[in-house]
């Protein structure tokens, strides 16, 4: 085996290391609690989407709106209206 | 052959010929970059949000009419209480404030600071939080991406909201949100359901909807058949449909990339092919020589099959750490916006590390078999021509 090549061989695996030690060692259980607080204190689980004001922010609470249009109803709640 | 000097031999060639492998290490990073990159942030939103979902009530019911959510009578509260097996009902006063100037939008969220759960889960989360000052004067907690914005439009202590009646309401930003609460809380302003009524306009009788938890799963369906008894111009959402949104909603994407990626992945493949099996490639005369001083057509291939696993797992490993980096390091400028969206207020999120060792070996695999046999078909078929032919 030529030296270049154990170099190489040896930069891409500390590198694959710092990887694992970093996957291995993040506290990711302390970001997901204060998320899970917000939840519980606002009710709300929604991604906060960067939306325009006529697309869905809380996703399946609110409706996508015509922006040309936005007092038209959105075509997929006719159903209710058959419902009834 | 020896081994010791097949290795020699084989990294010497590698090296020797460094120009015709940096072309194709070069693509496949790119390629197993991007992939990556786009299933990290796609598994780690996925698990974020399911994460959180737990925390959040089973059911959900609001007024509709015309077939929209409509304000919801707060006297349904005791109507939902009335139903056996419902525990923890609780209304929710919520909505977006539209900020005109510049077309941006936050979404303001009313809190029962009086409700001891709430405010308990509101002290652990936001550190050093004086509850009794923030209810002396009228106060909000604002999310990160918020405070930059109003920052930046010179409300700097206070926001006037403008109410529907056409008042103006001035309300003290007190805190921040901590940024590990970007992921939901960006564009999120809490304050006292009272004041987030006043703004909305909404009566002292009126809630946006109302959430409960049904503790048996079994009961589901049953209180379902209930609450559309006891209304009728009821819409009753469940957790089970969230979830199966916020699945549906992140699969959609890894599945338009994996798509792409296959795209790529057999040009990448075809190019490949192409090049190898050339007729006066240097390939030909370089496996004629070999053939000449007597390898063997076995040799050939093992030589030509460690080449190219050398040059699999090295772009394989380089791809999948510089995607790791560049979302769990450096948050993923740029393709963050693709699942977040970048029409309102800017959002940086921290993904938390998510890694599924199983699809990195689907990608593995997916990337490794083609590319091995776009080198090793056109190899074989040079091998087991006669030398003299094959340097010709």
């Amino acid at each position: 085996m030529i030296k270049e090549f154990f170099i190489v061989v040896s930069v891409i695996l500390s590198l694959a290391g710092f990887v694992l030690v970093h996957y291995m060692t993040h506290n990711s259980i302390s970001s997901q609690e204060m998320l899970s607080s917000v939840t519980k204190v606002t009710k709300l689980s929604s991604p906060s989407l960067s939306v325009a004001y006529y697309e869905p922010r809380v996703l399946f609470y609110e409706e996508a709106l015509n922006p040309a249009y936005p007092q038209m109803q959105t075509i997929n709640k006719m159903d209710l209206v058959y419902e009834q | 052959m020896n081994s010791n000097a097949f290795l020699h031999f084989l990294t010497l060639l590698l090296f020797k010929q460094k120009g015709k492998h940096i072309g194709a290490v070069l693509i496949s990073v790119i390629i197993i970059f991007l992939l990556s990159s786009v299933l990290f942030i796609s598994s780690s939103l996925q698990h974020t949000l399911l994460g959180t979902l737990e925390s959040q009530s089973d059911f959900t019911v609001s007024r509709v009419q015309a077939g929209k959510s409509i304000n919801t009578p707060l006297e349904w509260v005791d109507k939902v209480l009335e139903i056996n097996g419902i525990s923890k009902v609780a209304p929710r006063v919520y909505g977006r404030y539209f900020f005109a100037p510049r077309e941006e939008s936050f979404l303001v969220v009313g809190v029962d600071l009086f409700d001891e759960q709430s405010s308990k889960e509101l002290q652990s989360l936001v550190k050093d939080l004086d509850l009794k000052s923030f209810l002396s004067t009228e106060s909000m907690l604002v999310g990160e991406g918020v405070k930059t914005f109003l920052t930046e439009h010179y409300y700097k202590e206070y926001f006037s909201f403008k109410t529907p009646d056409g008042k103006f309401k001035k309300v003290k930003m007190f805190q921040t949100l901590p940024s590990q609460t970007n992921l939901i809380a960006n564009d999120m302003i809490i304050m006292p359901i009272e004041l987030a009524r006043e703004i909305f306009g909404l009566g002292e009788d009126e809630v946006t909807d109302i959430t409960f938890n049904v503790p048996n799963d079994a009961e589901w369906d049953n209180i379902i058949a209930k609450l559309h008894l006891l209304f009728y111009d009821v819409r009753v959402v469940e957790k089970r449909e969230i979830k199966k949104a916020y699945e549906n909603l992140y699969n959609y994407k890894g599945g338009l990339f994996l798509i792409l990626y296959l795209v790529t992945m057999i040009t990448f493949m075809l190019i490949l092919y192409q090049r190898y099996s050339m007729v006066y490639s240097t390939e030909r005369k370089e496996i004629g020589i070999l053939r000449a001083v007597g390898w063997s057509i076995k040799d050939i291939l093992k030589l030509k099959f460690y080449e190219t696993a050398v040059v699999v797992l090295v772009s394989f490993v380089l791809g999948v750490v510089l995607a790791y980096l560049y979302v769990f390091i450096w948050d993923a400028p740029l393709l963050s916006q693709i699942f977040l969206g970048g029409a309102n207020l800017p959002n940086h999120v921290e993904f938390v590390p998510v890694l599924e060792f199983g699809l990195l070996g689907s990608i593995f695999l997916f990337y490794a078999i083609p590319f091995l046999a776009a080198v090793l078909i056109p190899a074989w078929k040079i091998a087991v021509t006669p030398p003299k032919e094959a340097m010709l």
